[in-house]
């Protein structure tokens, strides 16, 4: 019983589309609000932890220990001035942190979020290539960083985004190689030994994965994870950012709640990194227990994966970019396609 | 055919340290040539110098390097006593030792902070500010300045060390051994950081005679140069301590080398924890009410070890309360201008490095 | 050969010696072959005649000397050929004190804006004069003694 089926059934004396309509919609406001929460929640969160690794204190001015911190910054990104620069190209300048925006939020509604107590299955997508749909939406993302870099005509954004582009182009292989890895294991069932049919969504994936994937293939594992943190642009990944080189990079003609949209973007992709991560390697919302708590073990393994990112952020220096492009070819590539000829000889002979 | 880009590094950008402007000629990412337009801090303090007291010219030397003071203001009196004959007696010079060796130490954790932020790492920059608020604090005891604290005076210091200072110093040294080697480790430690670091910015040995760079870019390219050792000022022939050389030549040799004489700056200061005398801590011609009436007469030159390398001051009388001339010669303008041949091929976050590692300090550029 | 036209120690026991200025570059190449090099330069105003001060030093004796020459017509000719480190630091000294160093190829002032009138460090400079320097929306610096003009 999922809770989608539930709402269905609240609204019946709608008629069935209606009602259906009805039960998307406020799921969908449903999930977007519990992500919205969850991203003041991790930030609140990232900050003070940050700060204890760099021997400050944190926010701990607005509100109870800092809590309204993050509203607070919201609403003063709102309230500032819009400036834009000159020469722009305005529509793609207008458009680029939007795109950045709305590619993270929709993913968040394909995530299948197991179960919890009282309400059921939270999944609100319920389609049978959500894998495919995922990675899809994900691509889009940097149609934005892209659009927002070389619309401003500056030097410092123009270059930022050719460190993007060359950045996306060495990771982005060997990360789609490690995910058709994991289809090829998913498409054998553990229990039974045969094919299964749904080895193309997350949540197909999940219900397959009685033993974590990360734990079968830890090589796809590392590639994956290391993918999704070049994928949200942390550092030693940052480069189209790269703070210290190119004042911000490709954001760096943006201000404002402009500025505000990217930096979600990019915050929410760790996020979503991290549920991805725990979704295809780490077993997703199995746990040890009754699938009752689903999305609580879910939770629980994305904030210790968003806490190691962070770790990772804080401690290690900025790759050069000829380094980076090096490091996703040659060792990256390699070793994706290593753990494919294995996941290959997994799913034949060992099983 | 090569398509050029021009990119302004400065002059307010986030990771150079005070007011340069380069103008980066850039093919794709590596850069062809590098212009430096100097003088956006220029406040002529050799010709403030000349319009006033001597005693009240050792506030434009602190504002030279500012993150390096003491030495700053050392290398002035230095000057000075020896052309107005007052001669600081042992106690105060052991003082001057003292700080000035504790504001290296001040120095040089800017420096490796700064670098950690100029490669991306954020962590060790805030606990390398930590350690050097601990320094401040105890020249704030000492002096009532922070960073800026214009301490030395004619013949001596402003104030007698009292128990509790000497006290501060063994404290902070104690702990501070343990955390130098912890951010130590945090850098190198890290592979990305070698990376960065390695076989960028070299400076051949007979480039850097050429252009005239000392310090720790010298002392990386393999020559033991160091005034303390050269040329022993204040007690520096009495303390044992090593200069450290790397073969290095690059960027992480000088990193390496900044390390190192921390190390060695702590083993100065213990020494002199030990040796430091009673009696007075200044010469009773350089007192206050005697101040403003000191005249000089001739021509000296003397020179320190400062953060950046060989800081010289040259002072003129002419017997009067004023000095004729003076000039400074800064360390950090010798680095700079072997910038532009160095970073010639190298890409731009290389070169954000080695401005990093070459940590020219705008204030004694420029003066 | 050069003539060394006095030797002698200033207070710090420094070693000072004086050539004359026709003598400068012969001294200087002479002092270069012996493996000396040069650390800075310091021009002084001395009301009738302007002065520069060399700083030698040698890396494998470790002696560190200053030669000191003289000019009644502001030039001198440039080190620049000789030791790098002359082409900032002659720059400065044009800048600040008005050298003309003859030979130099990129005689231009290095901390004051282009169109500065006078050398701050002479001292004959006006300093009741103030000079206003204003940028242009190119980001060309102009300087004049009016406060209002340019901006």
């Amino acid at each position: 019983m999922n809770l989608l089926f539930k709402l269905h059934q609240w609204f019946s004396f709608l008629g069935n589309y209606a009602s259906y309509g009805i039960a998307y919609l406020i799921e969908t406001i449903v999930v977007l609000a519990f992500v919205a929460i969850s991203f003041i929640i991790l930030i609140y969160v990232f900050r003070k932890y940050m700060a204890r690794i760099q021997l400050r204190i944190g926010p701990n001015r607005v509100g109870k220990f800092g809590l309204l911190q993050l509203i607070a910054d919201a609403l003063k990104l709102m309230g500032k001035e819009s400036i834009l620069p000159k020469g722009r190209d305005d529509m793609a300048y207008k458009i680029a942190p939007i795109i950045t925006m709305m590619s993270i939020m929709v993913s968040f509604i394909i995530i299948p979020y197991g179960g919890l107590y009282y309400f059921g299955n939270l999944t609100t997508t319920h389609s049978d290539i959500t894998l495919i749909l995922i990675f899809g939406i994900l691509s889009i993302m940097p149609i934005g960083e892209v659009l927002g870099g070389i619309s401003t005509r500056s030097n410092y954004a123009i270059l930022g985004t050719l460190r993007g582009i060359a950045k996306d182009v060495s990771f982005e292989v060997p990360m789609l190689i490690s995910v058709l890895a994991i289809v090829m294991v998913s498409s054998r069932s553990f229990v039974t030994g045969g094919s299964t049919y749904n080895s193309l969504s997350l949540a197909g994936i999940v219900t397959n994965e009685i033993i974590p994937y990360g734990i079968i293939e830890p090589l796809g594992l590392i590639v994956f994870f290391i993918s999704m943190i070049a994928r949200a642009s942390y550092s030693p990944f940052d480069l189209s950012e790269s703070d210290s080189e190119l004042i911000s990079g490709s954001t760096t003609e943006y201000g404002g709640m402009r500025f505000g949209l990217f930096y979600i973007g990019l915050f929410g992709m760790v996020y979503l990194g991290s549920f991805l991560v725990s979704l295809l390697y780490l077993g997703g919302y199995n746990g040890p227990v009754s699938s009752y708590f689903g999305f609580i073990f879910l939770l629980i393994k994305v904030i210790i994966l968003v806490l190691i990112a962070f770790l990772i952020w804080l401690s290690l220096p900025r790759m050069r970019i000829d380094r980076f492009v090096q490091f996703g070819w040659k060792y990256l590539l390699p070793l994706a396609v290593i753990n494919l000829i294995y996941a290959g000889f997994f799913v034949l002979y060992i099983r | 055919m090569p398509h050029y880009t021009e990119l302004n590094i400065g002059p307010v950008h986030p990771s150079i340290h005070g007011i340069f402007n380069f103008k980066l000629i850039l093919n794709e990412e590596i850069i062809q040539d590098v212009k430096v337009t100097l003088g956006f801090l220029h406040r002529n303090a050799e010709k403030l110098s000349e319009l006033n007291l001597y005693a009240d010219n050792i506030i434009f030397f602190d504002r030279m390097n500012y993150i390096d003071a003491m030495n700053m203001e050392l290398c002035y009196l230095m000057s000075v006593e020896k052309i107005t004959g007052i001669e600081p007696p042992e106690r105060a010079q052991w003082i001057r030792m003292i700080m000035v060796e504790l504001n290296r130490l001040a120095a040089r954790l800017v420096g490796m902070g700064s670098l950690g932020l100029d490669l991306g790492m954020l962590t060790p920059f805030f606990h390398a500010f930590k350690e050097r608020e601990k320094i401040q604090r105890i020249f704030t005891e000492a002096s009532g300045g922070r960073q800026e604290v214009n301490y030395f005076s004619i013949g001596g210091v402003y104030q007698d060390f009292t128990e509790k200072i000497i006290n501060d110093i063994r404290n902070f040294i104690d702990q501070f051994k343990k955390n130098l080697e912890d951010m130590y480790n945090m850098f190198i430690h890290s592979e990305i950081f070698w990376q960065r670091n390695q076989g960028i910015g070299i400076i051949e040995p007979e480039l850097a005679f050429d252009y005239g760079v000392t310090g720790p870019a010298i002392r990386a390219s393999g020559i033991p140069y160091d005034v303390r050792k050269d040329a022993p000022y204040l007690f520096y022939d009495k303390v044992n301590f090593d200069i450290p050389i790397s073969h290095q030549k690059d960027n992480f040799g000088r990193f390496m080398i900044k390390v190192e004489e921390m190390r060695q700056s702590i083993r100065i200061i213990e020494q002199s924890l030990d040796k430091i005398n009673d009696g007075p801590f200044f010469n009773p011609q350089g007192k206050k009410s005697l101040m403003l009436r000191i005249k000089g007469n001739g021509e000296a030159f003397s020179r320190v070890e400062s953060d950046a390398g060989e800081f010289g001051v040259y002072v003129k009388g002419d017997n009067t309360t004023k000095p004729y001339r003076v000039h400074a010669r800064s360390p950090g303008l010798r680095n700079l201008s072997l910038l532009p041949v160095i970073s010639k091929g190298l890409m731009i976050a290389d070169f954000i490095a080695v401005v990093g590692g070459l940590d020219p300090v705008v204030g004694e550029v420029d003066r | 050969m050069y003539k060394i036209v006095s030797d002698e120690k200033d207070k710090v026991g420094m070693r000072v010696i004086t050539v004359d200025k026709t003598d400068l570059i012969e001294a200087m190449t002479d002092f270069k072959n012996k493996g000396y090099y040069l650390t800075c330069l310091n021009g002084n105003d001395m009301k009738d005649h302007l002065e520069v001060i060399y700083f030698l030093h040698n890396f494998d004796t470790n002696d560190y000397f200053a030669v000191k020459t003289s000019t009644n017509d502001e030039h001198l000719p440039s080190l620049t050929k000789l030791f790098k480190v002359a082409e900032w630091d002659e720059r400065e000294q044009y800048d600040l004190m008005g050298i003309i160093f003859d030979g130099h190829d990129d005689l231009r002032r290095i901390f004051l804006p282009d169109e500065w009138v006078g050398h701050p460090l002479r001292k004959d400079y006006d300093l009741k004069k103030v000079q206003y320097v204003n940028m242009d929306s190119e980001g060309n610096e102009h300087v004049s003694f009016d406060e209002k003009e340019g901006s």
